[in-house]
This record gives structure tokens, C-alpha cells and sequence, in this order.
């Protein structure tokens, strides 16, 4: 079972928050879609292609500025070159480039679940993440996926905003709640350096929410959207029972997964099953549209059993099923040591965790200083 | 014909005595101009960096006069500063003359009078140089006159020289010859040689410096250390060239090194006398004492794991610093580490410099503290140099403190500032005395503890930089003292105690519990931050509980990233020093060092 990563590194404009990969000129869009049907050729026969592809994921950038059309030929290619055992199939969109058409063009070429960026609700918020959209768009994305039954979604929802106070936080949970979204991905926002916040933050034009508010935003997220009979699940994502999502899941039990595109990353086992990799394409279009990339991996980590099972540690930890110790044990060669065992016990004892049925899980309030916590169980158990 | 001359240069930091040493050295042909670097005496880098002299050295200079004749000149180096005044006191006995070298746009100094003084009780003939006469800002007249008044000689007597043109510098020489006496040469006495100073070598072991004031040394001779007992072979003798000039024998007047095979600096000790098995001296050359520290503080290493690195670094700096004194201490938040012992704020930070620069190894340093004398209750009195050996207040009849008497010179329009620093550190003042060119001599009684701790820097800061100090012990006096804890979450960082005036022991302790609620990093839980004296807490302030530390994303590339900044993250905490169950990162420690008074 593996998972396939498509990356669409072309946006409008650039969001005041994003640092992903992306391009602001659409010029050689076409072009690109040929080179990413390319890259998936070029993977035929190999190594990858011998496991059923579970999950195919549209990520970005825009996956929204395709057309349908071009989203069917990418489908069709990997249908083509890789076996398939399909059972979630997302593109990533932003509401100001969704309607009904469109939706219902990405159905017959073969999109299973939409993953909507609205972000927010709130007009002045919107502007602050310098969005594409406006508010009337990110409603009328979501009447639109309610009209084409496009029933498997995701929502995408940003809070802890410089400035954004709970009412405001409540006022879009209770529009979003009005959808009745099946998934809801709820970030705080993260400022990174190399971004347009990043830089104001630099300057001091910029003061970030305090700590204790987004913490109390934190759980106001979790409570609203409990009601609507979502739960969170991990620490930015929240389902109904059933509706999680396959494919960022396997994420976070290393499952095997291959990146398309510039800037894509992947993840792979080793055959034997005592290391893995992980690597990345060139973030880099031109690069890549010029065959200069060759399709060849540009960064790449070997990681031990050890350095997995830290990493699986980290993952799991932040998903409120936890990590279990008989996976660790078995697929990590990883066990607690006294140290450790003393530490998760005072975990307990102060109502941050879990540690019964053989596995740890953190509780919510576990969660909102998990990687604290992450850290410590790791250096720990050195 | 006696044509040896032995002196020494006394001058104050940056009146230069390294450029006019230089110059002595080029224009007697002791080195060529193209062996030249800049400031030749000051060897080490640290030194050269600093301007200042930290080892005394002393080199051979053949000198022919204008009329034919052929002099030795010895010229020994003094260190410049305060924490080694037992070191010069040494190289000015191994001298029949100084030149006093007063910077003409500065004028006298601190330390230059009292090593004036004491090269005045020495029987020393000064000549009296004004240097830096280039310079437009010179003012020969007025600080001439500073050093009529101060030594009685005649403005006739004041040479003129500017080390870094040259210009005067022949006559300086001639008059050197003509107004310093030649030495005794008693060579028919038992042998009295005194060690002003020693070096190891690698190869060699180590070096005594030494003058010879009567007898002969001969090579291959028995010679033993008068102090210590101790008796080698001197297997190498010669005179300090720019290197090592190997000899048959060293007779009374003459300057030179003894190498014996001996193996630690220890056995060879600054101010001992060598003298011969076969026929020795009666009497050791008076005045020797051993080096005593002054300042005290912990040393551990950064990574627990280089306290081995650590020791034997400690040993090799030992060798060639005999003043260095250190023993092992464990610290609960600090893990294993070294006491060391200073002469003085200088030589700690000289110590803690080489350490980094020479050996590579990342130090914490705690608070530096004098020697106490503590009075017990039930009788008898112990030494106490770290805070942990403080007894309990109950089993304390009473605490001496050191008090020296330090002397300052300044411009007068810093004498408000000066006496307010003066005050705020519990000095006593004891008198004012003005000399020329607006200047004044001010002189307090001060605890010695007030003054190893950044009194200096606010000296310098508080005054441009204009003021100097020079001091003395005096003796120990009793004072309320306590000793201030520092506990975190109940529990007590050792490292982290002082001994402090029992007045300022609130004030202290609440800047401490301030500084560090700013730098320790929140915790799962809260901490208490207190400040306590015995049971009794004075000061508190609390580091409030971590509430949110979450990545919001985690996906394909977020996940190496992640990844890579855990690792670091895991470096950084195995740094972190632990006291119970609260974690302290290591710039706590150094801040409490740093911190300022007036904050």
C-alpha cells in the first residue's frame, strides 16, 4: 500500500503565511502538466509501482487552477503505470476558483474528496492572509460542494491570528458548523521566517496572539465542532467517525508515499524494513519543465531505526489514537527506559496523557504542548 | 669595570612600555629589523591583544656606547597589573634601576605610583621618562612636573623619548648606563640567585628566570630551591637572548635561566632563592612569600563529559602559572567541576579565556567570592572560599571579610561618580589628595568582595575609561554577612549562592529571581523562583507554566523538517543543567555573572 503526492506549484498569489513551493506565473502550466505526466512515466516498472496505490493527493500550490481535463490525463497516467487500490483520491482548491462545473468535472475525472482552503470567513482576516478569495467565495465554495453532493471534504480553517479574538474564532466555527463538514483541518498560525509575516514579525510590525489565548483557542476549536459530532483526532484535524483522511494518515504511520513534482517529498522503506528514506524533488519549475531535475531525488535522508522510531514517536503522539508499544517494539526496536517509564507515569499523574492498553495517548491538554512533551520523551530515552 | 646594568620599566597600561621596550631591543641590534614584531615582549596572544603583560620577561641587550665601551643592559619585563603586584615586586628586586615611563598626554597612574613606591623602597635609582612627546596632545610641562612632585628630582633629570619615532632613545640608553649602578659582584660568596620568574617548556620542563646576587652558578652544578628544599643538576644555564644563549656560568650581577629537569612549575616558585648543594648560602634573599589566591570560583565544564578534558587542562595551565590553584567540587546543578583560585578578577578572567581559546573547552563560571574567616559559635575559625561550606547561621559567632585599601586616580570632575560607586560598595573613605593637571588621588577602605565583582568596569565606565586603580590588602574586618540561596521549586541551586552584606541581600535577591524568571524557559509545570536567606525566603517570583508548544502542521516535507529541528532541540536540552525537576539552561548561570547593578 503506498500513497502518491502530486505537487501543483502554481498559485495566484502568495498567502501572507505560506512558505510552501509555489509560482505566481501560470505561463507554462500546460508544459508542466506533460512533465508531471513524464515523472509518472518514468517511475514505470520501478520499485514503486509494485504496491497498490492506495491514496493519490493534489497538493500545492493550487491543484484548483488544472482543469478538470488535465486532472483526468494525470489520473488516467497513473491508473496506467501504477497498480491501484483506491480509496481516497483529494485536490486541494481554493474557493474562489470552485463552482458546481467545476466540482462536477473533477468527479468524472476521477477526484474523490475536496480539501476547500476558505481559511476563514472573516473578510479582514482573509485580507491579512493575503487570500485570493473574499468571504462570499468561501461560502458559496461550500454551497457549491452541498449542490454537486461532493459529500467527502475537507475544510481548511486558520486560527490564533494576530488579533483574532475568540468571538471572532467562534463566529467562523459557527459557519462552518452551518455545512456540516464530514473533516475540518484547523491550523494555528504558524509565522515562518521566509514568509510575507515572517518578515513583519522581523520588523516588529507584527505582535503574535499570546500563547495562553491560542491554548484557550485551542480547545474552543475542539468544544465547537465536538457539537457538531466532529472529533479531533490529530492535532490540526478533526472528522466525523469514518471521514478521517486516508491519505495524511498514512503520513503519520510511515506508510510508503512517492512525491510528483518540484518540491514534492516522499517517503519510502527500505526492504528489509530496518531504515527508510526520505527525499525530496527540486523545488525549482523551471528546472524541472527543462528535464534539468531528470527526475532524480535532490535531497535525501537515510533514516535509522532509530531515528524512526523518534519520528514515529513524534507522529503519533500527535494523533489522539497515540502510539502503541508493542508497534514500537516490533517495528522500532524502541522501548521505554526507566527514565522515560518515571516520566510518562508524572504525564499521567498530571492529567496530560494516557498510558493504559499498552500505548500512550495525550490529552487535550497533552496535545497543546505535544511537542514539548516529544521532546523530552526523546532525549530521555537517549 | 662593571658594565652590567639590571633595571626594569615601570609605566602604566598603554603609556607604552611594550613599543618603548621594542625600540630599546632594535636600536641596540638585539633583534634586526626584520625580526620586528610589533610588541615583542608580550608573547602571548592574549597579552598582545590586551596591551597588557601578564608574565614578566627579561631580555639580554648588548649595548656599545658612542665612545667604544660595551654594557650588558638587562631589561626585566614587569606584568602591568594589579593582581600580580607580588610578581613585580620580584622583578623590581632583581634591579638596581627603573625607568618610569609617564605618558605625556596622560600623566601619572594608580599603579605607577605604587610600583614607583615600591621601586623608591627597593633602593632603586629611577630615571624618569615622559614618552609619547610626538604627540600633539603632550603635555611635557604639566606632567613633568606630576613626577617632580612625586619623586623629587630635578625637571633636568626627565627624559624625553617617543617610543614610536625613536627620538631619545640613545640618550635614555646612555643614560642608563650613567645613572643606574652597576651590581655587586660578590662572586666569591655562596651562591644567592633570585627566581623573578619561571616558564615551562614542554621539552624542557621548567624554567627559572633568575638573577644572581652573589656566588657563581656553574653548569652541571648541584642547586637547590631554598624554599622548598627540593635539589636538581643545572643541567642548562645560559642568558635570555631573543632565544635561549647557553653559558658555562652565572656570576653575581648577571641575568639569566636555570634549567634543571624540574618537572612542575610548583617546585619553582617566584621570589625562592637558588643557591648551591656543595656550599650553600645561609640566609634565602628576603621577601619571598607564597602566592595566595584572592578570588574564588567554581569551574565546570559545559558537557559533563569534558571534565577530564577539563582537569588536565587545568594541569597544563598550572605548569606555567604557578598561582593557579584549584581542587574538585561537585555541584548539584552543575555536575563535577574545579574551585580554582585567583590573585585576582584579571588573572580569573585571563584563566577562563585560555581555557577557551588555548584548550577548546565551554566553561560555566559561578559568582567569584573573596576568602572568608567564619567564627564559630562553639570556637574556632574556618577558611570558607565557596558559599556551600558557609556553616548554617545559627553555628556563626561572627564573618571576616577581606578589606584592601585601593587607591584611584582620576580626572576631578569624576570625583562625584567615583565616590558614589565608592559608597554603594560599602567603602570607607579615607582621603583626597589633588596633583597637578586637575587631578586627584582618592583612597577608600573597601571590602574586597565588592571589588572583585565588576567594580572595575564601573570604575572605567563611570569615568570615560580616565580613572586608575591600584590596591592593597589590608585585613580582614567583620561584616553581616549572609549567605543568599536561590531555590527553585523548593529545591536549592547550589551554584547559584552567594555571600552578600546582609543589607543588599534583598535588593540582590530580587534581581536574581527576576533575571531568572526572564531566562528560564516555561516547564510543564510552574516554577517557583525564590531567594532565601537560611529558612527564610526574602525574594520570589515564578516562571509560569508552559501552555501551548505544538507544530500546527505535520505532512510529507514538514515531516524532515520536524525532524531536523528536534535534533537540535535534543542538543540543546542535554546543555540544559537540571535541579530537581526544573531544567536551567547555562546562560542562567553566566547571566547571574552579568548582571547589571542598575537594572
Amino acid at each position: 500500500m503506498s500513497g502518491l503526492y502530486l505537487h501543483i506549484p502554481f498559485c495566484k498569489q502568495a498567502c501572507s503565511y505560506c512558505d510552501f513551493y509555489f509560482v505566481t506565473r501560470h505561463k507554462r502550466k500546460d508544459e508542466f502538466v506533460e512533465q508531471l505526466i513524464n515523472e509518472i512515466e518514468s517511475h514505470r516498472n520501478s520499485r514503486f509501482t509494485q504496491e497498490p496505490v492506495q491514496t493519490i493527493y493534489f497538493g500545492g500550490g493550487t491543484p484548483s487552477l488544472l482543469s478538470p481535463a488535465q486532472v483526468g490525463r494525470i489520473l488516467e497516467t497513473i491508473a496506467d503505470v501504477f497498480s491501484l487500490d483506491l480509496k481516497e483520491v483529494t485536490l486541494e482548491m481554493n474557493p474562489d476558483d470552485v463552482n458546481a462545473e467545476y466540482l462536477r468535472g473533477l468527479r468524472s475525472a476521477g477526484i474523490t474528496r475536496a480539501s476547500m482552503g476558505v481559511q476563514s470567513f472573516d473578510e479582514e482576516l482573509l485580507k491579512f492572509m493575503h487570500r485570493a478569495h473574499n468571504s462570499t467565495e468561501a461560502r458559496s465554495c461550500m454551497e457549491a460542494l452541498a449542490e454537486t453532493g461532493f459529500d467527502s471534504y475537507t475544510v481548511d480553517l486558520i486560527y490564533g491570528n494576530p488579533g483574532q479574538t475568540s468571538e471572532m474564532l467562534q463566529k467562523d466555527l459557527d459557519i462552518l458548523s452551518s455545512y456540516d463538514p464530514p473533516h475540518v483541518s484547523a491550523y494555528t498560525l504558524t509565522i515562518e521566517p521566509k514568509t510575507r509575516l515572517g518578515k513583519q514579525l522581523e520588523l516588529g510590525r507584527l505582535l503574535p496572539a499570546e500563547d495562553e489565548v491560542v491554548a484557550a483557542q485551542f480547545s474552543q476549536v475542539e468544544e465547537a465542532l465536538l457539537r457538531t459530532g466532529i472529533n479531533r483526532y490529530e492535532v490540526s484535524n478533526f472528522a466525523k467517525p469514518g471521514a478521517e483522511a486516508v491519505h495524511n494518515s498514512a503520513y503519520w504511520s510511515h506508510e510508503n508515499y512517492l512525491g510528483l513534482g518540484p518540491g514534492a517529498h516522499s517517503f519510502w522503506w527500505e526492504e528489509d524494513g530496518t531504515s527508510a528514506r526520505r527525499w525530496s524533488n527540486k523545488p525549482d519549475l523551471s528546472d524541472y519543465l527543462n528535464n534539468k531535475t531528470e527526475f532524480k531525488k535532490y535531497d535525501e535522508d537515510l533514516l535509522d531505526l532509530r531515528t524512526l522510531a523518534e519520528e514515529r514517536i513524534m507522529l503519533g503522539l500527535r494523533t489522539v489514537a497515540g502510539i502503541d508499544f508493542k508497534t514500537l517494539l516490533e517495528k522500532y526496536s524502541w522501548k521505554p527506559n526507566e527514565k522515560t517509564e518515571t516520566y510518562l507515569h508524572n504525564l499521567q499523574k498530571n492529567g496530560k496523557a494516557r498510558v493504559e492498553d499498552g500505548g500512550i495517548r495525550l490529552t487535550g491538554e497533552g496535545l497543546k504542548i505535544s511537542d514539548a512533551i516529544i521532546l523530552d520523551l526523546i532525549t530521555l530515552n537517549e | 669595570m662593571n658594565n652590567i646594568r639590571n633595571f626594569c620599566i615601570i609605566a602604566h597600561i598603554d603609556h607604552g612600555k611594550s613599543t618603548l621596550a621594542d625600540r630599546l631591543l632594535q636600536i641596540t641590534g638585539t633583534i634586526s629589523e626584520r625580526e620586528m614584531q610589533e610588541q615583542m615582549l608580550d608573547n602571548m596572544d592574549l597579552e598582545r591583544e590586551r596591551g597588557i603583560t601578564i608574565k614578566s620577561h627579561a631580555i639580554k641587550l648588548d649595548y656599545k656606547r658612542p665612545n667604544g665601551e660595551e654594557y650588558t643592559l638587562n631589561l626585566i619585563d614587569t606584568p602591568g597589573h594589579v593582581d600580580f603586584a607580588y610578581e613585580v615586586s620580584r622583578a623590581l628586586k632583581a634591579c638596581e634601576g627603573a625607568i618610569l615611563v609617564v605618558d605625556a598626554t596622560q600623566g601619572i597612574e594608580a599603579q605607577t605610583i605604587s610600583n614607583l613606591y615600591q621601586a623608591i623602597d627597593q633602593d632603586l635609582e629611577i630615571v624618569p621618562v615622559l614618552n609619547k612627546i610626538d604627540l600633539p596632545s603632550s603635555d611635557p610641562e604639566g606632567v613633568g612636573q606630576q613626577i617632580v612632585d612625586l619623586i623629587g628630582c630635578d625637571k633636568e633629570d626627565i627624559l624625553t623619548v617617543s617610543g614610536k619615532t625613536g627620538e631619545g632613545v640613545p640618550a635614555l640608553l646612555e643614560a642608563i648606563v650613567e645613572r643606574i649602578p652597576g651590581p655587586k659582584q660578590e662572586t666569591e660568596k655562596p651562591l644567592k640567585a633570585l627566581i623573578f620568574d619561571s616558564i615551562f617548556n614542554t621539552y624542557r620542563g621548567s624554567v627559572a628566570y633568575v638573577r644572581v646576587f652573589e656566588g657563581v652558578l656553574k653548569k652541571g652544578e648541584a642547586f637547590k630551591f631554598m624554599a622548598n628544599k627540593q635539589e636538581y643538576n643545572a643541567e642548562e644555564i645560559g642568558f635570555l637572548k631573543m632565544s635561549y644563549q647557553p653559558t658555562k656560568e652565572l656570576r653575581a650581577g648577571d641575568v639569566g635561566y636555570v634549567i634543571g629537569s624540574v618537572k612542575s612549575l610548583q617546585d619553582v616558585r617566584v621570589g625562592d632563592t637558588i643557591t648551591t648543594v656543595k656550599n650553600p648560602a645561609e640566609h634565602p634573599i628576603s621577601g619571598y612569600q607564597e602566592a595566595k589566591p584572592m578570588v574564588f570560583s567554581g569551574i565546570f565544564p559545559t558537557q559533563s563529559e569534558d571534565f577530564e578534558d577539563l582537569r588536565a587542562a587545568l594541569e597544563k595551565l598550572q605548569l606555567n602559572d604557578a598561582s593557579l590553584t584549584y581542587e574538585p567540587e561537585t555541584s548539584k546543578a552543575l555536575g563535577f567541576g574545579f574551585r580554582a583560585g585567583f590573585l585576582g578578577l584579571l588573572h580569573m578572567e585571563i584563566v577562563q579565556e585560555r581555557l577557551d581559546r588555548e584548550f577548546d573547552i565551554d566553561i560555566i563560571t559561578t559568582v567569584p567570592n573573596v576568602q572568608y574567616e567564619v567564627h564559630l559559635e562553639e570556637g574556632g575559625v574556618i577558611e570558607v572560599d565557596n558559599p556551600s561550606q558557609m556553616p548554617e547561621v545559627g553555628d556563626i559567632d561572627k564573618i571576616y571579610e577581606p578589606y584592601i585599601k585601593a587607591s584611584i586616580i582620576t580626572p576631578a570632575d569624576y570625583i562625584g561618580p567615583i565616590m558614589k560607586l565608592c559608597q554603594e560598595r560599602r567603602g570607607v573613605y579615607i582621603n583626597q589628595m589633588f596633583m597637578q593637571n586637575n587631578r586627584v588621588e582618592i583612597t577608600y577602605e573597601l571590602p574586597m568582595a565588592e571589588v572583585v565583582f565588576d567594580f572595575y568596569d564601573k570604575l572605567k565606565s563611570g569615568t570615560r575609561g580616565y580613572a586608575s586603580l591600584d590596591y592593597e590588602f589590608i585585613e580582614f574586618r567583620p561584616g553581616h554577612l549572609v549567605r543568599l540561596d536561590i531555590l527553585l521549586n523548593g529545591d536549592q541551586v547550589d551554584a547559584l549562592s552567594s555571600i552578600t552584606h546582609r543589607d543588599k541581600a534583598y535588593y540582590q535577591g530580587r534581581k536574581v529571581c527576576a533575571k531568572l524568571k526572564e531566562l528560564i524557559p516555561r516547564q510543564q509545570f510552574e516554577v517557583a523562583v525564590q531567594a532565601a536567606i537560611g529558612s527564610r525566603v526574602i525574594a520570589r517570583d515564578s516562571v509560569r507554566a508552559l501552555r501551548k508548544d505544538v507544530t500546527a502542521k505535520c505532512y510529507g516535507g514538514d515531516i524532515s523538517r520536524k525532524r531536523k529541528l528536534l535534533e537540535k532541540q535534543k542538543e540543546g536540552k542535554k546543555r540544559m543543567k537540571q535541579v530537581g525537576s526544573v531544567e536551567i539552561p547555562q546562560e542562567a548561570f553566566l547571566a547571574v555573572l552579568s548582571m547589571d547593578d542598575e537594572d
